[in-house]
């Protein structure tokens, strides 16, 4: 059991936040869907519950939260928080190992040049000013690239299912 | 799709891409479902990158100190007189919880709150308080529901077998308001998906703590208009 909330958000802000940046990919939305997921857990779980249950009743708060962000912005669920993504006793902190696993098997199936453009865009952090310069094209064969990379990374991971 | 519905899919569908590149708020965007494997590709790449799933430490601050606002604002309160009763209901929820680790965690939170149902329904019974109209007779035929507002109080009159009858129209759970869902003839919550019986009984939910039933509200029919009994603004 938890001694008070504080000690309620403090141990479970961290995997809440990483757990929501891994489903809509942008900091200021995994900020305020966060805000969202303490704001309407906190009040009712200020009660005698297991850690298991507080983590539980979180994780249940934050699909809600969730598919009411995408029905609002695109009117349809884009991504949602299923079951087995989570485990109570040991709540991941880090999504982004997970998911560099994921990208890594997306990325090694793909052309070279369409490999090189999202790995530079997306994994380093290159403006497509930048990222053109480094793949020596213009910017606007870099973005023309960039859409049929991601074209074909999401053939991709529609194929072997992550 | 028509040239200019192309373009303006291709230009939503780009703005996307860019903002979750850039870190910015995605935002309203009327993207044509067949980019959506594209769009999900695009988080998946962004949250790979290193560190990307942690969290700030002044986001974390920030949040801190939101959150003691709001709690000392408004505190818990006064214990009802079932306080007891409770604690033993919300240790055997607890504790049916804990048995039922490995299961779908939703069934683990709806067997946990089903089992331990214990609340019994209460009346609202206010201090000081009015008959106020709220329909008229005919607009309540056997088997209608409408929905009512007084200003201190919202509900729900229903008709059945000739006689009408009342309910609060908040969720028991936060405060949220309830609204009729003809089709399954019960009262839904917006917030956590609660759901109420039109005669106040708890449904179904997915809380890990027990839901009372909502309140009955004294009402009665006279001279062709039907009235709750409500307290004074």
């Amino acid at each position: 059991m938890y001694p008070n909330w504080e000690a309620i958000y403090r141990d479970n802000v961290g995997w809440v936040y990483g757990l929501l940046f891994s489903k809509v990919g942008s900091r200021p939305d995994a900020e305020d869907l966060t805000t969202e997921v303490f704001l309407a857990a906190l009040r009712p779980l200020r009660t005698s519950a297991t850690i298991r249950e507080v983590r539980s009743y979180l994780v249940a708060t934050a699909r809600t939260v969730l598919a009411d962000h995408w029905r609002r912005t695109l009117g349809r669920e884009l991504t949602t928080l299923d079951d087995e993504l989570f485990d109570p006793a040991l709540p991941e902190t880090d999504t982004s190992r997970d998911r560099t696993a994921e990208a890594d098997r997306i990325l090694a199936d793909l052309q070279p040049n369409y490999r090189a453009i999202l790995r530079l865009r997306f994994l380093d952090g290159l403006t497509l000013k930048e990222a053109a310069a480094a793949m020596n094209v213009t910017v606007g064969n870099a973005k023309v690239l960039q859409h049929r990379a991601l074209r074909a990374a999401a053939k991709v991971a529609e194929r072997i299912g992550v | 799709m028509s040239r200019i519905g192309r373009f303006v899919e291709k230009v939503s569908r780009q703005r996307f891409v860019e903002r979750v590149l850039r870190q910015r708020r995605i935002g309203r965007a009327r993207i044509d479902p067949e980019s959506d494997a594209e769009l999900r590709t695009a988080i998946l790449l962004r949250s790979a990158r290193l560190g990307a799933g942690s969290v700030r430490e002044e986001f974390v601050t920030s949040l801190h100190q939101r959150l003691s606002s709001e709690f000392a604002a408004d505190p818990a309160p006064p214990a009802p007189a079932t306080t007891r009763r409770r604690r033993f209901v919300q240790l055997a929820a607890t504790a049916a919880a804990a048995l039922g680790v490995g299961v779908g965690l939703d069934h683990v939170l709806t067997g946990a709150a089903t089992a331990a149902s214990p609340v019994n329904q209460s009346d609202l019974e206010p201090d000081h308080a009015t008959w106020r109209t709220v329909a008229v007779s005919t607009d309540l035929p056997e088997g209608g529901v409408v929905r009512f507002d007084t200003g201190t109080v919202v509900g729900f009159i229903r008709r059945t077998n000739g006689k009408v009858a009342a309910v609060s129209g908040i969720c028991t759970h936060l405060g949220c308001k309830l609204s009729l869902n003809r089709p399954a003839d019960q009262l839904d919550c917006p917030c956590h998906g609660a759901s109420f019986a039109l005669t106040g009984a708890v449904v179904q939910h997915r809380l890990p703590i027990p839901l009372a039933p909502l309140p009955d509200i004294a009402v009665r029919e006279t001279g062709g208009v039907v009235q709750v009994f409500t307290p004074n603004a």
